[in-house]
């Protein structure tokens, strides 16, 4: 299927006055037309900051260092701020994990739906007040809710048109950044519903950023498991949930709570993130990983090929059977 | 009745144990503080009849002399506030001091204004700029407000004064409106009655006359101003609907409208409170300027102690002060939907 | 024998201070300087007529004369001295009435503390210099009615801000565990609460005391502060504005010059001071 975004080598990094921060390192990830890759990994992980990488707006003191982020044929790094504008909102939309701090408190939905399409588009007031109602009719808000203002909205319905106003221009591209982190479990899977009927129906690519692996298994096309601004592992989701090549990714795996094989242990990773100032030499996750090797303390794994899968382990220098 | 409604009733409502309290404060300091006022305003030798004459102008003592109990000279003090009266003045023929204070407020209210508006074009397009760009350009702006906060008004006036008026002799030392000029009474603000009469000679005069009192107050107010629309922007650029609306495509010009309008409510309430402020700024001011407004007419009568004038102005002042907040608070609601609530 | 011991704070909590802090620090160490060795910066007495009126700036008098013939840099020295005794003294008395009852009404809470705070609330709504110069002109001239006229405009600052934080540590757990081993009201205001508003205090001090200075500059300026002949800044700055149009810029630009750097040193710490603690509220 077409790329419709390609990232190489991408570096982003934090200069604080403390020292730096690299929150995305050497990432390499393409999303194809309507596919769903979710992009999973602890809080700090740099799974956010990739997203934000991608439309360039990681906030100061961040910065994108190196690599090239290619969006339909154009190096999104390379392009002049005011032809990014107009990519952002139109070709690629963007949805956060806090609908309610997300949109402006002090002006009714309705208008900041109108502001976003007559930015981007030629239409005057009236044609664009009706591509936002028939972009809150496909998410399922009533018309009348057009004039409310956001804290007069559930935490559900607010998601849900933060989506609309994502999407309504028909973007190509949908990064979701944890979009459900602040909802009820039922309100939670609805608008997982809802962002997968958008997918189907607008040939859309959807980038879920999350820290939920079984939610990006239940509900992706593929895996990427990212680790101290790292990519550990990027896989087809069966393949990565049924047979995990990473220790992180066997690890997550294994926390997630299962309602067939109830467990009278619970497992968690031992350890805690690393400092990201000072990430431990050679592999990033030795220091929690419980296969480590003396190899891992000392070199960097580098990024393998297998089986139409990526993995960043020494495990599998040679080959898929070396492996444990 | 909507909700905007009922927030305002109650906060009327409020207002007058506000004012209450305020003007009993006043009551308490001038007749609970130690030392005779009377004996301060005739001095130690006057002959007993100016004493005994004073005491029953103040409400110490009946018409035959003898004392009225403090609850009771309060009760009366409040009784004569409630019928709008502040007084008589111990001077200048016994004037009440409501009329006389309505002569000088109109001056005070056109420099209050235009000081207002110097500080919020300075204050808030520097504490702007500040709070949005960040880094070094903030720092700037930073110690700005704090020298500015700090300038001590007649002093920087006298400066204006001496390089505008005495080495340049650009503009006028000091007053209100060249002699002779003063445009017919309507809302008894000099630069808009001479646009309404259409007297552009005193119009002129009368703005040659604002601008370095104006500049003055507006120069140090503006300091405060800069640091609290300083803040409030940082605030609001931290939100996530910046990111948002940034990720939206929505451009720079605006999104620094949506971002003044969520940075406008703590702004607000700032400049609201710092009214106090901007009145105790217009009095110095004033003095400095010869602007014949209520704090030279304040000041002046500090000088004759002319004690009962004294008070009834810092009543009048008290009143005022509460009744600003009050519009503050209600114009708050009217800008903010989730206040009401 | 166990005791529970409060976390105590260090009497003078250690603060560090930004460049502009430092700056700060300078100028009203300046200040400071001429007010304690002003005998031996002067050669002539302050309210003495020395010279012939209305001399600019010479060598036998750097800042000139005034209309009476007295030396200007003695008087600036000397008003150094008038203006830190007068915001000493003020900021004490503020401090000895709102700590205490600032103290005493958050513990106490109740009916005491709901129309202590609306007294406190309604002069802090006053505003401050109309309030200053009704109380001074009430108490009359001098360096203490000064200084209490002033003191009273800045207690509500002080009892708000050490109520507040009275209210939320009397809820901590090593109070509770005081007054569960049966220590009285008393010993646990003094030993438990008190240490631990003393950062709180620090940070309001620096933070009005530019406040104070401008304040009482006004008075002065005002005529109510000192009686004449005392050097005082904001009097000299008024007797000298008469003679502005006649060009004599040295009676105005330093006695005003010198309420600027004081004031201006107290923000500049106010801000560094303030801007610290702020740092370590969102570090714990």
């Amino acid at each position: 299927m077409e790329e419709i975004l390609k990232m190489r080598n991408l570096k982003a990094y934090y200069f604080t006055r403390e020292g730096v921060i690299r929150a995305v390192d050497n990432v390499s990830l393409s999303i194809s037309r309507g596919e769903l890759l979710g992009l999973v990994g602890e809080s700090g992980s740099g799974k956010s900051s990739l997203g934000l990488s991608i439309v360039r707006l990681i906030p100061p003191p961040g910065r994108i260092v190196d690599g090239e982020i290619i969006f339909r044929k154009m190096d999104l790094l390379k392009l002049p701020e005011k032809e990014l504008r107009n990519i952002r909102g139109k070709h690629i939309g963007m949805i956060f994990q806090d609908p309610l701090t997300s949109l402006d408190p002090l002006r009714k939905i309705g208008d900041q739906l109108i502001e976003t399409i007559i930015v981007h588009t030629r239409v005057n007031k009236e044609e664009a007040k009706e591509i936002a109602l028939r972009a809150l009719e496909r998410v399922g808000i009533a018309p009348d809710r057009f004039d409310d203002y956001p804290h007069q909205l559930s935490g559900g319905m607010r998601q849900r048109v933060m989506i609309a106003m994502a999407t309504m221009l028909n973007p190509d591209l949908l990064i979701a950044d944890e979009p459900t982190t602040a909802l009820d479990v039922i309100v939670q899977s609805r608008i997982m519903d809802l962002l997968s009927d958008l997918k189907r129906s607008m040939k859309m690519a959807i980038l879920l950023i999350t820290h939920d692996l079984a939610l990006v298994i239940e509900r992706s096309d593929r895996v990427a498991v990212m680790y101290a601004g790292e990519l550990c592992e990027v896989g087809s989701s069966e393949k990565v949930s049924q047979e995990p090549l990473h220790p992180y990714t066997q690890l997550l795996l294994e926390s997630i709570p299962n309602v067939e094989k109830p467990r009278t242990k619970l497992i968690y990773i031992p350890g805690s993130p690393p400092d990201m100032m000072n990430p431990p030499a050679g592999c990033r996750f030795w220091p929690r990983c419980p296969k480590v090797m003396n190899m891992c303390k000392s070199i960097p794994p580098r990024p393998l090929e297998l089986d139409g899968r990526m993995v960043r382990c020494h495990l599998y220098n040679g080959g898929l059977e070396s492996g444990g | 009745m909507t909700s905007l409604k009922v927030f305002v009733i109650a906060r009327l409502l409020l207002v007058i144990p506000t004012i209450l309290l305020l003007v009993s404060l006043v009551f308490f300091i001038m007749r609970v503080m130690p030392g005779d006022p009377v004996i301060a305003i005739v001095g130690m030798k006057a002959p007993p009849e100016r004493v005994l004459e004073l005491r029953k102008a103040l409400g110490l003592v009946d018409e035959s002399g003898n004392p009225i109990p403090l609850p009771i000279q309060y009760l009366n003090y409040l009784a004569n506030l409630f019928r709008g009266d502040f007084g008589r003045s111990l001077i200048w023929g016994k004037r009440p001091v409501l009329v006389e204070i309505m002569e000088h407020l109109p001056a005070t209210i056109e420099l209050a204004i235009a000081g207002f508006l110097v500080s919020i074009i300075l204050g808030v397009a520097l504490g702007t700029l500040g709070g949005w760009k960040g880094g070094k350009t903030n720092s700037a702006v930073k110690i700005y407000s704090a020298i500015t906060y700090a300038l001590f008004i007649p002093w920087i006036g006298m400066m204006f004064q001496l390089l505008f008026a005495v080495w340049l002799k650009v503009l006028p030392v000091g007053g209100r409106i060249d002699p002779g000029l003063e445009p017919p009474m309507i809302t008894g603000l000099y630069l808009l009655d001479s646009i309404l009469t259409g007297r552009w000679d005193s119009f002129v005069s009368a703005l040659r006359h604002i601008i370095l009192p104006s500049l003055t107050l507006g120069l140090v107010i503006s300091g405060i101003f800069s640091r609290v629309a300083r803040t409030s922007v940082e605030e609001v650029m931290r939100q996530d609907f910046v990111i948002a609306a940034r990720a939206r495509g929505i451009p720079e010009h605006r999104l620094v409208i949506h971002v003044l309008r969520n940075a406008f409510i703590p702004i607000m309430t700032m400049m609201g409170l710092q009214l106090a402020l901007l009145m105790t700024g217009a009095i110095l001011t004033e003095t400095t300027f010869s602007w014949p407004g209520m704090g030279t007419f304040l000041f002046e009568r500090i000088e004759y102690r002319d004690y009962t004038t004294v008070q009834g102005t810092v009543v009048f002042f008290a009143i005022i002060i509460s009744l600003i907040n009050l519009v503050v608070d209600i114009l708050y609601a009217y800008i903010d939907p989730r206040i009401r609530y | 024998m166990y005791t529970f011991r409060p976390i105590l704070m260090k009497l003078v909590p250690k603060v560090k201070l930004s460049t502009l802090g430092w700056v700060g620090v300078g100028m009203v160490t300046f200040v400071v300087f001429l007010a304690i060795f002003a005998p031996l910066l002067t050669p002539y007495d302050p309210t003495r007529t020395v010279g012939p009126g209305f001399q600019p700036p010479c060598w036998e008098h750097p800042l000139g004369t005034n209309k009476i013939g007295q030396d200007m840099w003695s008087r600036i020295v000397y008003g150094a001295r008038t203006i830190i005794i007068v915001v000493l003294l003020s900021t004490a008395i503020s401090m000895l009435i709102g700590v205490p009852l600032g103290l005493i009404s958050g513990y106490v809470g109740g009916l005491l503390d709901r129309i202590l705070s609306m007294i406190m609330d309604a002069i802090y709504a006053f505003p401050s210099l109309i309030l200053a110069i009704a109380m001074a002109a009430a108490l009359g001239p001098g360096i203490i009615n000064t200084a209490i006229a002033i003191a009273i405009v800045y207690v509500p600052t002080y009892f708000r801000m050490v109520r507040g934080q009275t209210l939320s540590i009397k809820e901590q757990l090593y109070v509770e565990a005081a007054r569960a081993i049966g220590a009285n009201h008393m010993t646990i205001l003094v030993r438990y609460i008190f240490p631990n508003v003393i950062s709180i205090i620090t940070v309001v001090f620096t933070l009005s005391v530019a406040d104070v200075v401008l304040t009482e500059a006004a008075l002065s300026f005002f005529g109510l502060s000192v009686p004449a002949p005392t050097p005082d800044w904001g009097f000299d700055l008024k007797a000298g504005h008469p003679y502005l149009l006649s060009g004599y810029w040295w009676l105005i630009t330093f006695p005003g010059l010198m309420i600027m750097i004081l004031a201006v040193g107290f923000t500049f710490i106010g801000e560094s001071v303030a801007e610290y603690f702020q740092a370590m509220e969102v570090r714990t």
